[in-house]
């Protein structure tokens, strides 16, 4: 199973490191997948948050991307950023047992399970992003909503490719932090 | 937001990934660290007259090679799922290295001055010396580590305070009067795991992501 994900979802992940739209794109789908069957797992008493974590784990994934060294097994640095997700609901949830859960959990079987139909998220990221500041929501916004690429919103705004992309990041960083304060 | 909505959104705007991700945070918290270190220990103590030769070489090189050691293990804790063992090694063996250093200057010493030597004036003042200068650097540490992904954050919060004193015994070589190396090697050393504690204290409240 751990083969499978190396073998199949690695060359993807890589190519969207590079920046391959596609691939990215079906690289987060698969590996949300997993997210959703480990959470669920772990999650069986708070069923309501599995699809919530999914999410922001995917968020952290997204942008600690760069934090991906090749010399690692890429499942072993996604499960260590989706545990540390997990351990961080736990607390937040007032769980002490948290430590004997995780002798439970092994690497190298965690994300070996794959369940791809989402749950409904029961926080909405689309009412968070109305608190950001205005130029990182309109760019998310025009990508997102009207569904443009970088270069057309560039084109309609008159900001700049690359000035877009860092309001997005930023965006995206400080949506992070509110969906982590809102918990 | 349905999760496929948020894909698609992260893929859009995704682009190249940003190269360097962690020496672009550690090396300028490092030298903030190290500049308000020696900026401290030259206001508030002022440059020591008889810092020099030998034993202020010494000094620099065993703070500077710990500095290095632990920067390297600060790199690892930033990225989920890195070994850590081989800075681990390095840093104990480097510290040992020292010790040794340490343990051969009280052997040399004629058996009255060894209570001295170890002790010089400063003994007391030391080590708490380098945790109050290792502060900035600790507070720059964490900062620079909160915005990277470490998974552990205990351990990772040792590495910086490790690192943090180290940069700090550096900057106090420059205003240390004492010219001993078991001096060095006690001292110094428990200053810069006095750091790695409060490190390791802070990681958990600090480093949240």
């Amino acid at each position: 199973m751990q083969e499978d994900f190396e073998r199949t979802l690695r060359p993807l992940w890589l190519r969207g490191l590079g920046g391959d739209e596609a691939a990215y794109r079906q690289a987060l789908e698969m590996i949300a997948a997993r997210l959703r069957a480990y959470f669920k797992r772990r999650l069986a008493s708070l069923p309501d948050d599995v699809e919530d974590l999914v999410q922001e784990t995917l968020l952290a994934l997204h942008l600690q991307r760069a934090t991906y060294d090749r010399s690692v097994p890429l499942g072993a640095w996604a499960h260590a950023i989706a545990r540390h997700k997990l351990v961080d609901l736990w607390r937040r949830r007032g769980r002490r047992q948290v430590e004997v859960s995780l002798e439970l959990d092994d690497a190298s079987e965690a994300l070996a399970v794959s369940q791809s139909e989402a749950q409904p998220a029961r926080r909405d990221l689309s009412v968070l992003l109305a608190l950001l500041p205005a130029a990182q929501r309109d760019a998310i916004l025009m990508i997102k909503v009207e569904g443009l690429t970088v270069t057309e919103a560039s084109a309609r705004s008159g900001v700049s490719v690359s000035a877009l992309k860092v309001q997005v990041h930023r965006g995206l960083a400080r949506l992070a932090a509110l969906v982590r304060q809102q918990r | 937001m349905k999760t496929d909505e948020l894909i698609g959104l992260l893929a859009a705007t995704a682009g190249p990934t940003p190269r360097a991700p962690v020496a672009r945070r550690v090396v300028p918290a490092a030298a903030l660290g190290l500049a308000a270190a020696v900026a401290l220990a030259l206001a508030a103590i002022g440059l020591e007259p008889a810092a020099q030769g030998v034993p202020l070489l010494l000094k620099l090189s065993y703070t500077a090679t710990l500095v290095f050691a632990a920067a390297w293990l600060v790199a690892r804790h930033a990225r989920p799922a890195m070994p850590v063992a081989a800075p681990l090694r390095v840093l104990v063996l480097v510290i040992a290295t020292m010790a040794a250093l340490g343990a051969l200057s009280l052997w040399q010493a004629a058996p009255g001055e060894r209570v001295a030597t170890l002790f010089g004036r400063y003994w007391l003042q030391c080590p708490w010396t380098v945790l109050a200068l290792s502060l900035p650097a600790l507070a720059a540490m964490l900062w620079a580590l909160r915005g990277l992904a470490p998974t552990r954050p205990q351990p990772a919060g040792l590495a910086a305070g490790l690192l943090a004193g180290a940069l700090a015994a550096f900057g106090y070589s420059l205003a240390c009067p004492e010219a001993s190396a078991a001096f060095v090697a006690a001292w110094y050393t428990l200053g810069i795991l006095l750091a790695g504690g409060l490190g390791a204290l802070l990681g958990p409240w600090a480093l949240r992501w």
